[in-house]
Formats: C-alpha cells, sequence, structure tokens
C-alpha cells in the first residue's frame, strides 16, 4: 500500500510537471542570442576568448554574446551545454568542438530548430553553417620558417619537433616549413619531425640530445604549444642563447622568460580573442541572413578579407589570416 | 525503513524545487514541452549506469562497478567497427540497426560476466577489479578504433532511438524508464533480489545460509554490464559517432547519482526509484545553471552540496530538524509516522 500510494504521488509529481510544462509560456527572446561554447572553462587559452565574446557584445549591444564550457575536459559534458543551450532556445551556437565528430548529431538537432551553427577549430565538421579558421596552416607553416631562415642566415643544420605523427595540423605546419627552407640552398635539415607529445620535459630531453648529436645546430623549428619552453630551457641551459635560433608555436605568457633571455627567437600562435570576436561575427551575419562571400571583412584584426571555400559538410570554411608572430619586442602586446 | 521513504520524499521535493526555480529563472521555458524532452533525452545515459553502479554496491563486500562508462563505450566501438567491416549502415539500415543492438547489448553482458567472474572466482576487490576492467576495455576501445571517433552513422531504427518521441516523450527514456521498471520489479518480486539484498548485509551469513554466491555475483556485474552496453547503444544512437573517451566525468557522476540516492555504500540497501529521481535531479540542476548561464564550476559545487546534504540526511535527521512544515510533507507522503528516537 505504502509503495503504491509512493508511486502515485511520483505520477502526480510528473503528470503536474508536464501539465504546467505545456502551458508554460515560450519567453520572448527580444535580442538575438549567441552563446559560444568552449572546450573547456578556465583554462588560460579560453578565459582570452571569452574576452573576445565580452569585447564583441560591448561593441554589439544589441545581440546578447555569451560564453560557457564545462569544468572537466569531455566531450560528453560539453554535448549537455550545447543541448541545454538548444532547449534554452538560443538564436545562434559558436562552438569550438572538444571532439567535433561527437556533437554531430546534436549540431545537426540544432540546425534543423533553425539555430544558426558557427565552429572553430574543427575545418572537418560537417553539421556547421560555416567554421572558422584563423590561418590557412599552410601559410603559417611558412611564415614560422621564414622567420627561421631570416634569424639563421638562411644557412646551418636546422631540425622540427611536432606534437605527435598523428596531429594533422603540426605535420602540416612542417611540410610547410620544409618547402620554404628548400629556398635556401645552405639550409640542411636533420632528424625531422621529433615527436613531443606537447610535454615540455620530454622535448627539453629530446632537445639537449639533438644539440650533443649536432653541435653545429642553427635552428629548431616547433609546433605543440608546450614544444618552445622544452627547447628553450636546452638552448639556454647549453648557453646558447641567441646563436641557436628557435621558432615555433607558443604562448607569450608561458615562453616571456625564454623570449627576453633570447632562447627563444619567436613565437607564432593565434589569438583566441580575436577567434573569439570572428565567430560572433559570423554568427551574426548569417542570423542576418548577409551573404558571407569571398574577402569580406569581419571587422576583426587579422579577419579583415577572410577566404571563403565550401566546408566539410555542406557549410562554409572561413579561413582569416589571424596569425600572430611574436618575438622579444613585440610579444608584450599580447599578453595570455 | 521509514528513513528510506524520507530519502524519497526528499528526492521528488528536491526535484519540484528545482522545476519550479527553473520556471521561475527561464520564465517558463524551463518548462516547455521541448526542454523537458530535451532533459529527459539526457538522462538515459547516465541513469543507466548509475543503476548499474547501484546494483554493484548493493552486493557488498566493498562493491562497484567503475567500468560502466568504458564497457559502455567499448561496446559502441566494437559494434560499430565489426559491424561496418561487412555492413553498411545507409544500405541495409534495418539490419544494421537491429545487429548493433543486438551486439552493443551482447558486448555490455560479456564484459559484466567478466567483472563478476573475476570478483567471485579469483576474490579480487570490487573496486580493484573494475578498475582494472575499466582500463583494458577503454585500452581494448582505443585500439580497435585507432583512437578516433568511429562512425556508426543514423540508420532507421537506430537514430529513431536516439532522437525521436513516442507520446512525446524520448524513446531513449522510454528504454530507460521501462528497464529501470524491470528491475525494480526483479529486486522485489524474485528470489535474486532478496538473496543480493541478504547477501549484501552479511556476505558470511548468506554463504552458510547456502546462498548460490557465485551466481548472485557474476548476475549482478553481468546485469550491471548489460546496462552499460545499453547505454552504449544510446550514446551511438544519439551522438552519430563513438569514440573511447566518451563521457569520462560519467564514472563520478554515477557514484554521486548512487549515493545521493541513498544506496548503502556498505551494501544490503538500494532502491532504484531513488536512483532514478536522483539523476533526474542531478539533470535538472545541470541544466538549470546552464539556462541560469552559470559557471560549470558553480554546478560541480551545487552537485557537492546536494551530496553532502544527502548524506547528513541518510545520517541525521535533519529533515525534522530544518523543516518545521515537514508535517504536511509527511502527510502527503505515505511513511509512517512513527517517533524516530531510535534513530
Amino acid at each position: 500500500m505504502k509503495a503504491i500510494s509512493k508511486h502515485i504521488l511520483i505520477g502526480g509529481v510528473a503528470i503536474t510537471a508536464l501539465l504546467s510544462g505545456t502551458v508554460g509560456p515560450l519567453m520572448a527572446q527580444d535580442k538575438p542570442v549567441i552563446a559560444t561554447v568552449v572546450k573547456i572553462s578556465g583554462i588560460p587559452w579560453f578565459d582570452r576568448m571569452n574576452t573576445g565574446v565580452e569585447a564583441y557584445q560591448e561593441a554589439n549591444p544589441d545581440v546578447v554574446a555569451t560564453q560557457s564550457g564545462p569544468a572537466t575536459a569531455d566531450a560528453a559534458q560539453q554535448l549537455q551545454i550545447i543541448q541545454d543551450l538548444i532547449a534554452k532556445g538560443v538564436t545562434a551556437l559558436a562552438v569550438v568542438p572538444m571532439d567535433p565528430a561527437v556533437i554531430e548529431g546534436t549540431l545537426k538537432r540544432a540546425m534543423d530548430r533553425g539555430i544558426v551553427v558557427v565552429t572553430h577549430e574543427a575545418d572537418n565538421q560537417k553539421n556547421t553553417h560555416a567554421d572558422v579558421e584563423a590561418f590557412d596552416n599552410t601559410d603559417y607553416g611558412a611564415a614560422l620558417n621564414v622567420r627561421l631562415a631570416e634569424c639563421m642566415g638562411n644557412k646551418g643544420k636546422w631540425t622540427t619537433f611536432v606534437g605527435s605523427l598523428g596531429s594533422r595540423t603540426h605535420i602540416q605546419w612542417v611540410t610547410a616549413g620544409e618547402e620554404n627552407a628548400k629556398k635556401h640552398p645552405d639550409m640542411q635539415l636533420v632528424d625531422p619531425n621529433n615527436e613531443s607529445f606537447d610535454d615540455a620535459n620530454a622535448t627539453y630531453e629530446k632537445a639537449k640530445e639533438i644539440l650533443r648529436k649536432h653541435p653545429d645546430i642553427k635552428g629548431f623549428q616547433t609546433s605543440a604549444g608546450n614544444d618552445v619552453l622544452g627547447v628553450g630551457r636546452a638552448i639556454d641551459e647549453a648557453g646558447l642563447s641567441g646563436k641557436v635560433c628557435l621558432v615555433g608555436t607558443g604562448l607569450p605568457n608561458p615562453s616571456a622568460d625564454l623570449l627576453e633571455s633570447g632562447a627563444i627567437t619567436a613565437i607564432g600562435f593565434w589569438d583566441p580573442q580575436k577567434a573569439g570576436m570572428a565567430m560572433n561575427a559570423v554568427a551574426r551575419l548569417l542570423i542576418e541572413k548577409k551573404e558571407v562571400k569571398d574577402g569580406i571583412d569581419l571587422g576583426v584584426p587579422g579577419y579583415e578579407k577572410v577566404t571563403v571555400k565550401k566546408g566539410a559538410g555542406d557549410g562554409l570554411l572561413i579561413v582569416g589570416n589571424g596569425m600572430v608572430l611574436a618575438d622579444k619586442a613585440t610579444y608584450k602586446e599580447h599578453m595570455f | 525503513m521509514h528513513k528510506t521513504g524520507e530519502q524519497l520524499v526528499m528526492l521528488v521535493v528536491i526535484n519540484c524545487v528545482l522545476l519550479a526555480v527553473g520556471a521561475a529563472i527561464s520564465g517558463g521555458t524551463f518548462l516547455s514541452v521541448f526542454n523537458l524532452q530535451s532533459m529527459a533525452s539526457q538522462v538515459p545515459e547516465i541513469g543507466l549506469l548509475a543503476i548499474g553502479v547501484m546494483l554493484a554496491m548493493c552486493a557488498g563486500n566493498g562493491g562497484i562497478d567503475l567500468s560502466g562508462i568504458a564497457l559502455a563505450n567499448l561496446s559502441g566501438v566494437l559494434s560499430a567497427v565489426i559491424l561496418s567491416s561487412f555492413l553498411s549502415s545507409s544500405d541495409s539500415e534495418m539490419a544494421f540497426s537491429l545487429a548493433f543492438m543486438a551486439m552493443t547489448v551482447g558486448v555490455g553482458l560479456a564484459g559484466g560476466i567478466i567483472n563478476g567472474l573475476l570478483i567471485s572466482k579469483l576474490n579480487i576487490t570490487p573496486i580493484l577489479c573494475t578498475l582494472g576492467t575499466q582500463m583494458t576495455f577503454m585500452g581494448l576501445a582505443v585500439v580497435v578504433s585507432g583512437g578516433r571517433a568511429t562512425t556508426v552513422g543514423s540508420p532507421d531504427l537506430l537514430s529513431r532511438i536516439g532522437n525521436d518521441m513516442f507520446l512525446g516523450m524520448p524513446i531513449s527514456f522510454l528504454i530507460f524508464a521501462i528497464v529501470a521498471a524491470l528491475i525494480a520489479a526483479v529486486l522485489k518480486f524474485t528470489p535474486y533480489g532478496l538473496w543480493l539484498m541478504l547477501m549484501g548485509t552479511n556476505p558470511k551469513a548468506a554463504v552458510y545460509a547456502g546462498f548460490p554466491r557465485t551466481g548472485i555475483i557474476v548476475g549482478t556485474y553481468a546485469l550491471s554490464g548489460t546496462l552499460s552496453g545499453l547505454a552504449g547503444m544510446i550514446i551511438a544512437a544519439r551522438n552519430v559517432n563513438v569514440k573511447f573517451d566518451y563521457g569520462s566525468s560519467y564514472l563520478l557522476i554515477a557514484i554521486l547519482i548512487v549515493v545521493m540516492a541513498g544506496v548503502k555504500p556498505e551494501g544490503g540497501y538500494g532502491r532504484v526509484v531513488c536512483v532514478v529521481l536522483s539523476a533526474i535531479a542531478l539533470q535538472l540542476m545541470s541544466s538549470l545553471l546552464n539556462f541560469g548561464g552559470l559557471s560549470n564550476f558553480v554546478r560541480d559545487f551545487a552537485w557537492g552540496l546536494l551530496l553532502l546534504t544527502f548524506l547528513a540526511v541518510g545520517r541525521y535527521d535533519v529533515v525534522g530538524f530544518l523543516m518545521p512544515f515537514k508535517g504536511q510533507l509527511k502527510s502527503s507522503a505515505p511513511s509512517p509516522q512513527a517517533p524516530k528516537p531510535n534513530n
């Protein structure tokens, strides 16, 4: 008897909830809402992106721009946030997917409901209206190498580091670098494509080995975010700062000391702040049903004249020129 | 006995409060049919895993199943890789869907039996055994898929399970509700249910009383594994793709749900209906915070707070102490009004 009445109670609650749901008025949104969802919140990269979203909000008071993201690095958690935002009824989603494949189904449901979907760092995402990339990977790799060659005086031994051989963008970057180095016959590539696994310590050990093996090495081009720190430390400890050149992907804040000491020649990166603003700008264009065509100006530095191509699915692939190369003299402009 | 009723009432009250708060802060959108459906479709994955953990916990002797989400991912990945090698999900939709469903559940069952045999035959402590199998399952899924996401595709039947509604309720949620009801019935009305709870209360006495210990343990973990397989199927149906590291945060959330539902960590007691309500409460709270645009770190904080509250409720008569209007609640809830100095 007890159990039965309990179940009636629960049933009653459920029915009440359902009923109140059906009569619950749908809140009318007066302003379009652009919700940015990042891979994980609370890390410097996406905190920096948040400043971009806030800046966009300030510049465009006629939309509501917000950023959220999971507290743990789990695609399932990001998925739930996206789902709740869809249910909440946002106008547009700007997503930096943790794992593009896992959220395909949910993004499709969002698009079916008429929500504008923009992604970033996911040029293989099929269910999106537009994917925004900061730069062309080949151009970026070549630009890193141009800087390296300049520092090396266009001659001498050099080598490359990648996060892992399976990392598509890293391989694209070093391959473009090698292509550029071919212009300088005196540049000699030795032991290329060392795997760093984005581990500064392991990279440090590896770089020490290379410095011992090739005492006359002149340059390093690295790819993963922590590589410059590992290689830079090895160069610094060997007393070779300023004599051996190091150009690679890295962030200004962690690299600051090594840039100052001259162990790192230059770092390359893209600014998540600008990427966040660009995503919101694209979302807004799509909400207003404006055409996004080749060469359009998104009104964000680095995205003044974007290339628009067909993406992996039916959507667009928008490529900006948002790469930043910073050295000792300029890194302070981008402290994050 | 009335304590358990208290837990149930508490869960119902919390659910109602969360719905009301949600309605208030969102101006009603929170209670829109679409959001209720959206939330309901998010519950099954974690809910099924939580029921599995509950069963393992009830078995006593430190019973727990840490391998749940890893097994769910393995069942999805393995089925997708093997099936798509000889069946196309877009050409033979029906056959693929049925084979996929059977295979995910089958892999889950097999994984659960392995857990059960290791624990009962080799006498490995459940927490260590399932930690080991968790890594094994995850590693196997990495090897089979090469570490990449595996595409299942959206064949008709499977994609309907993941996306469609029946009588206004998501099909995945209905599956979850039916499975939960079945397990509740099994626990309540079959000798297995009684054996499980009694064995959890006192394993030694159970052995001397001639309970089939091995059978009960293998059966329990097999059931838990099957639920993982089912969760794997629903994940694949909803997400189109499966990956080995999906839902890595689910492990702790499943345990949180179970503890919040008043399942005794030392074994011998647990109710499915409480687990279901507790899973729904966590879902409501997390959606609520997303609606309110609050940081996800606040969510972790709120969950922790909720868990501590429930532990306090389980240990002490906090409800009576904090809620002077408890009398009204009690009268609507059918638990007996017995005095409780002995608690």
